[in-house]
């Protein structure tokens, strides 16, 4: 099951420290809060713009760390409001409302975990392979090519993979193919049978995470990524079908939900379409 | 130098008379914007403790006499100057409200009007009735908005809120079962005169209308040719609906002198005021609430006597 929040949310107004692409496609924000404040990984923050500025709904991102007074993201532009993230400077002020949503489980005596991420989808893996991580466990992240890969980012006990090879860093390689193809080639080679999958990425990612967690009888938990109104559960806007029947909320019931829980077939039948700001 | 106007000076906190009742004060929340009254309560604020502060009333989400699992998605479409929506009346449902929301909302004591819509006028009564059973004794419950944007199967689908016959029967019928409780009917402004309808709540014993309701409205995926909104159109809401707003509620206010409580696209309390200016006696947050919860409690502060006017 997923955990409960480290902490209440709070709405404050943040400075940015810094702000800029760290690898093809995917930026990092660092934002300076007025008071300290706590997370755990899987949990989100609603960013918007200040003044006559903000956009109509803010933006949810994933928090990857908080560190020296500032919490940090990882995005990448996917439409007009993204595409202004990425133009401010360091000094702007945004508005920050955060931590929402629940989280991933702390670490427990269970088998090893299998941690699947793919592109922005990194910073609740990351954080917490961070706080939590374990020698048995395993930690991929996948990525486009190599170019998209935040290596400064990743450890060496992250395995990547890439759809297209390319030039990697001095003494890292990629694995090409799927991060699911990754994730076989590599239990292949490991004596323990059971695991427990993590994944947080692309949906065709979650649903290839959740397939493969299911044909084995592993449990697997998924961080979704839904276009969100409110982040606090109130608009009912980021709904993800359940099996039950209706509906799960990506803000409020996740981002981390059970992945046997999730209707797989509604889930992005009638893709989201930006129409609009994004 | 002329004296400051008293739409100026309003104490939005003040208590006010609305029919029977005495409400807390003049800045509510839109009915779905803050849910049941529920959520929010552990946010806070650099500035405010409570999103709650101050709150003249929140209007809880439509509950309807079934529960309702809404719209597939996407549910929602920013635009530049507001938001569609399409979620579908999703909610609890009459019996789970009663049973699950009302005994927090009491413990709260949150002031709340409850948003009721159903399939036929029949349901309004039912609903009121069950609704007085369960919470009459419940001093911040203040009474009702009916959400008349819905279509009536009795009448084949037509939304109730166009046709001024209807309107009143609905009032009528909430009314009956709700002799000292405030029952508001909230106006679709997609009719090319919204008088008449104000004026058939009225008839139907309404203490006054809430407008304006959400615009019709539609966004085209320039990718796919179609509508972003898996029913085509939506609720459009947010700041580009204002002018729309103020000018119904102008409308009503001149052409009845019924209490009107103004809603659409407001975000600060400069747009509250450009409500009260016209004679709106409360108004409501709508879509800024979702992106801020401290919204209304921040334009309840900014317009309380000691407060900083725009």
């Amino acid at each position: 099951m997923s955990a409960a929040p480290a902490s209440g949310p709070i709405f404050a107004t943040g400075r940015v420290k810094a702000n800029g692409l760290l690898c093809d496609g995917m930026h990092r924000l660092d934002l300076e809060l007025p008071r300290p404040t706590a997370f755990a990984p899987g949990q989100f923050a609603m960013l918007n713009f200040g003044g006559r500025d903000r956009l109509i709904f803010g933006r949810p991102l994933s928090i990857l760390a908080v560190e020296a007074g500032a919490v940090s993201f990882l995005y990448r532009v996917a439409g007009e409001g993204t595409s202004r993230l990425a133009a401010v400077a360091p000094g702007a002020e945004l508005a920050y409302f955060g931590p929402l949503g629940n989280s991933l489980p702390p670490r427990d005596d269970g088998p090893p975990r299998l941690l699947l991420a793919g592109g922005v989808g990194l910073p609740p893996l990351l954080a917490w392979h961070h706080r939590h991580g374990r020698e048995a466990d395993l930690a991929l992240f996948g990525a486009r090519a190599p170019q998209q890969v935040p290596w400064t980012l990743l450890s060496e006990r992250w395995a990547v993979s890439v759809d297209s090879a390319g030039q990697t860093p001095a003494g890292r390689a990629a694995f090409e193919g799927t991060v699911v193809a990754l994730a076989d080639k590599l239990l292949a080679r490991r004596p323990e049978r059971d695991w427990r999958l993590l994944a947080c990425g692309p949906l065709p990612m979650l649903r290839a995470a959740a397939r493969l967690a299911a044909a084995r009888g592993w449990s697997c938990l998924v961080c979704v990524e839904e276009r969100m109104g409110c982040g606090y559960g109130v608009c009912r806007g980021c709904v993800v079908p359940a099996r039950a029947g209706d509906w799960l909320t990506a803000c409020q019931d996740g981002p981390v939900l059970d992945a046997a829980t999730i209707d797989w077939e509604r889930f992005g039948a009638s893709a989201p379409t930006p129409g609009g700001g994004s | 130098m002329s004296a400051t106007p008293a739409w100026f000076a309003l104490d939005v906190g003040a208590p006010w008379r609305l029919g029977s009742r005495v409400l807390p004060g003049r800045i509510w929340t839109a009915s779905g914007c803050f849910g049941y009254g529920l959520d929010g309560h552990d946010i806070r604020h650099e500035q405010f403790g409570s999103p709650y502060a101050g709150l003249g009333c929140v209007v809880t989400k439509t509950i309807t006499p079934q529960a309702r699992a809404g719209n597939p998605q996407p549910r929602l479409c920013e635009l530049p100057h507001g938001a569609l929506n399409s979620i579908g009346l999703e909610n609890v449902g009459l019996s789970s409200f009663l049973a699950d929301k009302l005994p927090e909302l009491a413990v709260r004591g949150v002031p709340f009007l409850v948003s009721l819509a159903g399939t036929q006028p029949d349901d309004f009564g039912a609903m009121a009735a069950a609704l007085a059973a369960v919470a009459g004794e419940l001093p911040n419950w203040h009474g009702v908005e009916l959400n008349l944007s819905c279509p009536n199967v009795a009448k084949g689908g037509v939304d109730f809120g166009t046709d001024p016959r209807t309107v009143e029967t609905c009032c009528a019928a909430a009314r009956a079962c709700l002799p000292a409780r405030v029952v508001l009917a909230k106006l679709t402004p997609n009719v090319a005169r919204i008088v008449p309808l104000a004026e058939a709540a009225r008839r139907g014993g309404a203490d006054g209308v809430t407008a304006i309701n959400s615009l019709i409205g539609l966004e085209v995926d320039l990718r796919t040719g179609r509508p972003v909104l898996p029913r085509r159109s939506g609720g459009y809401t947010g700041p580009g609906v204002q002018p729309v707003a103020l000018a119904k509620v102008d409308e009503i206010v001149r052409e009845t002198g019924m209490p009107v409580v103004g809603v659409g696209g407001i975000a600060g309390a400069d747009d509250a005021l450009r409500f009260f200016a016209l004679g709106a006696a409360a108004v409501q947050v709508g879509t800024a609430q979702l992106r801020d919860p401290f919204t209304a409690a921040m334009i309840a502060r900014m317009l309380a006597p000691a407060g900083c006017r725009p």
